[in-house]
């Protein structure tokens, strides 16, 4: 008996320490912090405003059970009742909103008809501003057939809207539309700071209805701005503030699909970490180039390490974890490794399918062996 | 000693019987009661009984939530919202600017129209329309299942090199016959990719590509995305009908849509280029069917059922004239500007159409359109 009580305890103390860690992380995650005299305070979770709580002192007079029904939250100057949960913690009365509250939106809470309090929810300092960290291709001369473009932001973007604030400038006076392809849902990735915009594709396949009526997106020989709108606003309604571009050059079209057997590479010597450096004649896919190279041994175990683009995605640069071993290697590289024109290992972009030569050629990865020694 | 058994065979009940109260049951669909992950909702669509599937591009996942909206109406009322944006900016406490309505659904049994709203921060909101009022869908604590959508094969899953820059989209969402299907978009290849995943889900989900005859480019192609897609039958015979971005209508066997399977569509219809179709529904008056389509830079097109049925032929020669058209016949409906459209039952569809005053509003068709 005694030994089950001992137990008993320790699982008690256990607990009481697993919850008080769990409230601790909790407590970090999310911070409450009182607005101003209303005594209404704001609860903010990840720079955003997700909570509002409720002063006992404004419900203390309502029976618990018809508290939601009678207590609203409310934008000001506007009757409907915003969609959220009201429930009870320590402080009063919580109420979330089902998204967070918009910063710089004036708020009310009501019972009944009547107007209790507001509190505003303060708008983002004037230098707490999302920037453009990078525009993929890197390089300033592109191929006329330019299939895609990723922006990099520093954080969470407004989706939907990329149409409205990217645009390209051809001689620094004509602005060209159509020139992207209007996708619903745009291609953001999952935390919405990278996005992928793709040149029509139908207007750079020859003989497509839109190549034949719109031409081509770009021109060899031309000079483009890509501008990205200082307007574009984020997540949370900063905007970018600054107008930022890109100016580059269009050469030929590029229709050839890229050779492996054409690239190069440096000999790293065994019992050094220094980094293997692969070489394209010319420069490759940037999203798609961090994800299809893989080095295995000749057991096939594989070289944990880490890729990195370089010098304007014409290089990429693999650390390996841990010194090379001598021996010998295979770089594998998957097949949907895309140039900048959106020719893979398998096929270029704009090919003759009357032809039909493609599927006979089709492999999922090429390989590349290579020596450490 | 025996007060020791006591103590520890009520320990034991109350474990059994916590265990039975927590353990997940799962209901007919396979689903279990919890909070899904939703990060975004690209799609909606119904399945059975009130099983809305979520399409959710950010996980590259479909989610299956049982609604519990499955009572069964025959008559459904018409819906008629003016200005839901306003609405829905209200009901969230923001401004119209920073909402988006992503999709509209209407479920085939209870009639309720679903709408799903994606706020500026990112935030997913399932809304269901009830007249002219617009309630919350609570999406904590319902009977769930999900299924990610595989990916292109890699070759080998594990890398070492943190997060991937591959980037999916859902493009449009379909259930027929005990299946999901899903169409959608990666951002490292230009290419469609039509899934059909078996509803209970399970482990399995076909993938296959799709290959169709460009009248323009006089070539057969399988990289355009679809845009839009309904299934249908056609003298006993199922069929997937898609439009694409160029606004080709194509028709594909159903039945040959199997994993790895290459399948050569039948382009039955150019509707004219500079145009995205948006949606389409299929509609019946009397013993006439009538596919209508919504599009970015047209009006509502209305296409007869039947010279769908008895165009027998493939469009293999290009169409020369600039944003000319081919193959059946359609005429175009005097409704501009509409952004969603779905079947509130056989005769009638549920549209959002931006209004030339500007409003956004949510309404209902009568038979007069047909």
């Amino acid at each position: 008996m005694n030994g089950i009580s001992k137990n008993y305890k320790l699982l008690r103390i256990r607990l009481c320490t697993l919850y008080s860690l769990v409230f601790f992380t909790a407590s970090l995650l999310v911070t409450c912090r009182s607005g101003d005299k209303t005594g209404l305070v704001i609860c903010w979770n990840d720079n955003r405003a997700t909570g509002l709580v409720i002063p006992e002192r404004y419900v203390v007079s309502i029976a618990p059970n018809s508290l939601s029904r009678l207590l609203s939250v409310r934008r000001q100057g506007v009757e409907t009742a915003i969609a959220g949960q009201f429930q009870r913690s320590d402080e009063g009365m919580l109420f979330e909103p089902l998204v967070p509250f918009t910063r710089g939106l004036v708020y009310e809470l009501w019972l009944r008809n009547k107007r209790l309090s507001e509190i505003e929810i303060p708008a983002l300092a004037d230098s707490d501003r999302p920037f453009l960290k990078g525009i993929y291709p890197s390089a300033d001369t592109l191929p006329e057939n330019l299939l895609k473009v990723y922006l990099q932001f520093s954080r969470p973007m407004r989706e939907g809207q990329s149409l409205r604030y990217v645009t390209l400038l051809k001689n620094g006076t004509d602005t060209l539309s159509g020139t992207f392809l209007d996708l619903q849902p745009e291609l953001w990735d999952a935390d919405r700071t990278m996005l992928t915009l793709w040149l029509d594709p139908g207007r750079i396949k020859r003989n497509l209805h839109p190549n034949q009526q719109l031409g081509a997106p770009l021109q060899a020989g031309t000079t483009y701005r890509l501008v990205v709108s200082g307007e574009w606003p984020d997540a949370q309604g900063a905007t970018l503030g600054k107008t930022l571009s890109k100016t580059f050059v269009t050469d030929a079209r590029d229709g050839v699909s890229p050779d492996p057997m054409q690239w190069s590479m440096n000999h790293p010597p065994p019992g050094t970490s220094q980094p293997l450096v692969i070489t394209f004649p010319e420069p490759l896919d940037y999203s798609l180039l961090l994800e299809t190279f893989r080095i295995r041994r000749e057991d096939s175990t594989l070289v944990s390490g880490t890729w990195r683009t370089s010098f304007d995605e014409e290089k990429i640069v693999f650390s390996s974890a841990k010194p090379w071993l001598a021996g010998n290697y295979t770089l594998r590289i998957e097949s949907r490794l895309e140039d900048l024109a959106g020719n893979n290992l398998n096929r270029p972009f704009d090919r003759d399918i009357t032809q039909n030569k493609s599927d006979t050629t089709f492999q999922v990865y090429k390989e590349k062996r290579f020596q450490i020694r | 000693m025996k007060k020791l058994y006591a103590v520890l065979a009520l320990g034991v009940a109350g474990l059994s019987l916590l265990a039975t109260t927590t353990r997940p049951v799962a209901n007919q669909y396979g689903m279990v009661v919890g909070t899904p992950a939703i990060k975004s909702i690209n799609a909606l669509t119904f399945g059975p009984d009130g099983i809305l599937f979520i399409g959710d591009g950010k996980n590259a996942a479909v989610f299956a939530v049982d609604t519990k909206d499955a009572n069964s109406v025959e008559k459904a009322s018409p819906v008629e919202v003016k200005n839901i944006d306003e609405k829905i900016a209200a009901l969230l406490g923001t401004d119209v600017k920073n909402i988006t309505i992503q999709d509209i659904a209407v479920n085939p049994k209870s009639k309720n129209v679903y709408c799903a709203v994606q706020s500026s921060d990112g935030t997913p909101v399932l809304l269901k329309v009830e007249g002219d009022k617009l309630t919350p869908v609570s999406l904590k604590e319902v009977p769930f299942s999900t299924v990610t959508l595989a990916n292109a094969p890699a070759e080998d899953a594990k890398g070492s090199r943190g997060e991937s820059l591959r980037i999916a989209s859902i493009s449009d969402m379909g259930f027929s016959d005990g299946k999901v299907m899903v169409t959608g978009l990666s951002n490292q290849e230009f290419g469609s990719t039509f899934r059909s995943i078996p509803f209970p889900f399970t482990n399995t989900q076909d993938q296959a590509s799709l290959e169709i005859y460009h009248a323009a480019h006089a070539k057969y192609e399988t990289m355009s995305p679809i845009r839009t897609f309904t299934t249908t039958e056609i003298k006993g015979k199922k069929y997937l009908l898609a439009s694409y971005t160029c606004t080709p209508l194509v028709l594909f066997p159903l039945d040959e849509l199997k994993a790895g399977k290459h399948v050569k569509g039948r382009t039955v219809a150019e509707m004219g280029s500079g145009n995205s179709p948006l949606d389409m529904v299929i509609l019946k008056k009397g013993n006439e069917s009538f596919l209508l389509m919504a599009n970015s830079n047209r009006p509502v097109f209305k296409v007869k059922y039947k010279s769908l049925e008895d165009y027998q032929g493939a469009l293999t020669t290009p169409v020369t004239e600039s944003f000319a058209t081919a193959g059946v016949d359609f005429v175009s409906l005097p409704v501009t500007n509409v952004i969603q459209l779905d079947k509130l039952d056989d005769s009638r569809m549920v549209l959002l159409q931006r209004r030339s005053n500007g409003s956004l509003d949510l309404w209902t068709s009568s038979e007069r359109y047909l």
